[in-house]
């Protein structure tokens, strides 16, 4: 085969459903995914929530309530959101979400009815365990026909005339640099919450897909927002990130106490009436700021306890509760040594961690980035959720989005299929082929992960839960330096080129490069508090002021990024 | 949190070519030396541990990450002769760590766990002729 109708690049739950919906329509789909297909990616560490109206559920077979319409969904979407989203994305999802839902029941998903999540008016929140939700699109995907190619880490889109034609990457099996050519390409690479060192994420979420789009000519939304999740561990470090502290305390109602390195309660500033139980982007963001102004703990966090609680709580919590087990399995860990710690009296140290990155590639409701062949969906996106991201909403972003994304493709590539598909020219393949093998060529020079970890370590820094002018000015300054000056030293220490761990870090950190810059530009531009963007030095977005999406895009011609705003439009429900 | 623990042997089969099974010995530093944020290596996972070694002994190791919450699989090794996720796992003195499956080896750790291998295209896929890589 010279060339596919439509290459996929990540195969979650948005990639795998692009890839069905394309293959559906009648294109030839290859799947490329830098880990192995159905496991790796976000999907399946997610809770597995698909919000859905009242209405619609119903209409599934569920038991939920009739009085919630499509627009109560909307709206309360829009309202979480801080009316930053883009209200035709928002009402895509909102009205197509019931159609996949029925299809992925049909696949043998098992589904629990709608709960009531917060955030939401209504419970609305159907629920697929992310393992299980990851199988069916998997199997799905198989069944439909749908090929594969896996440890094939993509790195570069190949253009001809402006208009992508292929995808450009290494084989990590075999350290083969190879091009693979497409009438139109979807990235489903999901986030880019890797590039936090403190995050629920896995491991492998760089942001090479808005890399790759954004050199290609797309552009990126709202990159200064991420959502945190409160109350994760940060040490040590089998257990850095885990949600544990959150669910064992706030998250089911437990009186836990957040206090601050001087024993203060410190959500009375904050929130004082919900106290702990505040929304978890409120507990994020105070937590942050006890750190930010020097009250935090040892590892960078601030203390939860339960000491102030009759042991019995922590103890019976297993009866009640559906999150744990009588033996404290949690996830794949044992959790007794922790539990042990809090019954004994201990604070545990928490803090915010990197969970879902609300922007990304900005797209239309067909999945079209505007250059042209070239389609993305899922977390890669930006633009749904705005400032915030209600509960299953992901869940119903994916499967929307990627229907979208994979059905735009194939009708695409299905209508030139008389023609022959463009071929990258040698010279840009060239070049291409030299960028890619430049650090595995390169004995002498900085070890990749090195990089990976200062990276990590600045944005930690300055993009976390509370970020300052100053902070993010002097991080974009070293991130400018690191570009200029170091990534044409990053070296690999090892000489064969398949299974090259060094060869693939630095492959990431070079496109992690530029979607950090486009965040520190975002957030250094929102120079107000919006959503989950919270500024130390700046203050809550006066609602008298016109809001506006902060776009990234990259200059014609050079790798500088450039910052531009256009004014939010709302076309179905203006703030009020 | 024992002084004792601070330092611990880590014994690893590394099969780099079929049929080696001579095992490598390593020596691990404090976990604060070695720049992972525990107090002991028993709050360290065998994958941040192969990380290490990979970072800073043997830069030629191989091991599959990615969730890091043993959901996901792609880590399985064989652990004191129990097939487990590293990622779940936490270190001790004198570990053995091995290939899931010999026959399933691919490198060091990384054993074939693919789950699409029927519909899977491993050989290059040229376009034409001169864009293979040479």
């Amino acid at each position: 085969m010279d060339s596919w109708d439509v290459i996929v690049i990540g195969s979650g739950a948005a990639g795998l459903v692009a890839a069905w919906h394309a293959r559906a329509a009648g294109a030839s789909v290859l799947v490329v995914n830098k880990s192995l297909v159905g496991r790796s990616g976000a999907t399946i560490t997610s809770g597995g929530g698909v919000s859905v109206s009242g209405r619609t559920a119903i209409g599934l077979g569920f038991d939920a309530n009739p009085d919630d319409t499509d627009e109560l969904f909307f709206a309360d979407t829009i309202r979480s959101g801080s009316f930053l989203s883009d209200q035709r994305l928002v009402a895509a999802m909102v009205e197509g979400v019931g159609d996949e839902l029925r299809r992925l029941i049909a696949d043998g998903a098992k589904v629990s009815a709608p709960k009531h999540a917060p955030g939401h008016s209504s419970g609305r929140g159907v629920r697929i365990p992310g393992p299980s939700m990851q199988r069916v699109v998997t199997t799905a995907a198989l069944h439909a026909g749908v090929r594969f190619r896996e440890d094939f880490q993509s790195t570069d889109l190949l253009t001809r005339d402006g208009a992508v034609v292929g995808v450009a990457g290494l084989d990590r099996r075999s350290g083969v640099v190879e091009a693979l050519h497409a009438r139109a390409i979807v990235i489903a690479t999901g986030g880019a919450t890797s590039n936090w060192s403190l995050r629920t994420a896995p491991e492998e979420l760089s942001g090479d897909g808005h890399a790759m789009a954004l050199a290609a000519g797309a552009e990126l939304i709202e990159m200064e927002m991420l959502q945190f999740l409160p109350c994760c561990l940060v040490a040590p470090d089998m257990w850095r990130g885990l949600q544990f502290p959150w669910i064992l305390g706030p998250q089911s109602g437990v009186r836990a106490w957040l206090l601050n390195r001087y024993g203060e309660r410190f959500m009375a500033r904050w929130d004082p009436e919900r106290m702990e139980l505040a929304t978890r982007d409120i507990v994020a963001a105070a937590s942050a700021a006890e750190v930010f102004e020097g009250r935090g703990s040892p590892n960078g966090g601030v203390y939860l306890s339960w000491a102030h609680l009759p042991r019995d709580i922590v103890d019976n919590f297993p009866q009640w509760s559906r999150s744990f087990s009588a033996d404290w399995r949690w996830e794949g860990f044992d959790m007794t040594p922790l539990v042990e710690r809090i019954r004994a009296g201990h604070a545990i140290e928490v803090a915010p961690a990197a969970h879902f990155s609300l922007g990304g590639i900005r797209v239309d409701a067909e999945g079209s980035t505007g250059v042209p062949n070239l389609y993305a969906c899922g977390e890669a996106t930006g633009g749904v959720h705005g400032g915030n991201r209600l509960s299953g909403n992901a869940g119903a972003q994916v499967l929307v989005q990627g229907k979208a994304a994979g059905r735009s493709a194939a009708a695409l590539a299905r209508g030139r299929s008389g023609e022959a598909a463009a071929l990258v020219d040698q010279e840009q393949w060239r070049s291409v082929q030299a960028r890619i093998k430049a650090p595995f060529e390169r004995a002498d020079g900085i070890a990749p992960f090195d990089m990976k970890r200062r990276l990590g370590q600045l944005v930690d820094a300055a993009l976390g839960a509370v970020r300052d002018g100053a902070g993010l000015a002097k991080a974009l300054e070293e991130l400018c330096t690191i570009s200029r000056d170091d990534v044409s030293r990053l070296a690999c220490r090892n000489r064969d080129p398949g299974w090259n761990r060094d060869w693939s870090d630095a492959l990431e950190c070079v496109s992690a490069l530029p979607v950090i810059e486009s965040a520190l530009l975002s957030a250094l531009a929102r120079k107000d508090s919006l959503g989950a963007h919270r500024r130390h030095d700046g203050k809550a977005q006066p609602a008298t002021n016109v809001l506006e999406h902060g776009l990234i895009s990259r200059k014609a011609d050079s790798n500088a990024l450039v910052h531009r705003t256009e004014p939010v439009l709302h076309p179905f429900l203006a703030p009020a | 949190m024992k002084e004792e623990n601070a330092t611990m042997t880590m014994v690893i089969h590394l099969h780099r070519t079929p049929g080696d099974d001579t095992a490598s010995t390593y020596v691990l530093p404090r976990p604060e030396e070695a720049g992972i944020g525990a107090s002991d290596w028993s709050g360290v996972s065998v994958s941040s541990a192969l990380q290490y070694l990979q970072r800073a002994v043997d830069p030629a190791l191989a091991f599959s990450l990615s969730c890091r919450r043993g959901l996901c699989n792609v880590c399985a090794m064989r652990i004191d002769g129990v097939v487990t996720t590293a990622c779940t796992t936490p270190m001790h003195d004198g570990i053995l760590i091995e290939p899931a499956r010999s026959t399933l080896l691919l490198r060091d750790t990384v054993v074939e766990l693919s789950l699409v291998r029927r519909s899977r295209l491993d050989a290059v896929v040229a376009t034409h002729a001169d864009e293979r890589d040479a």
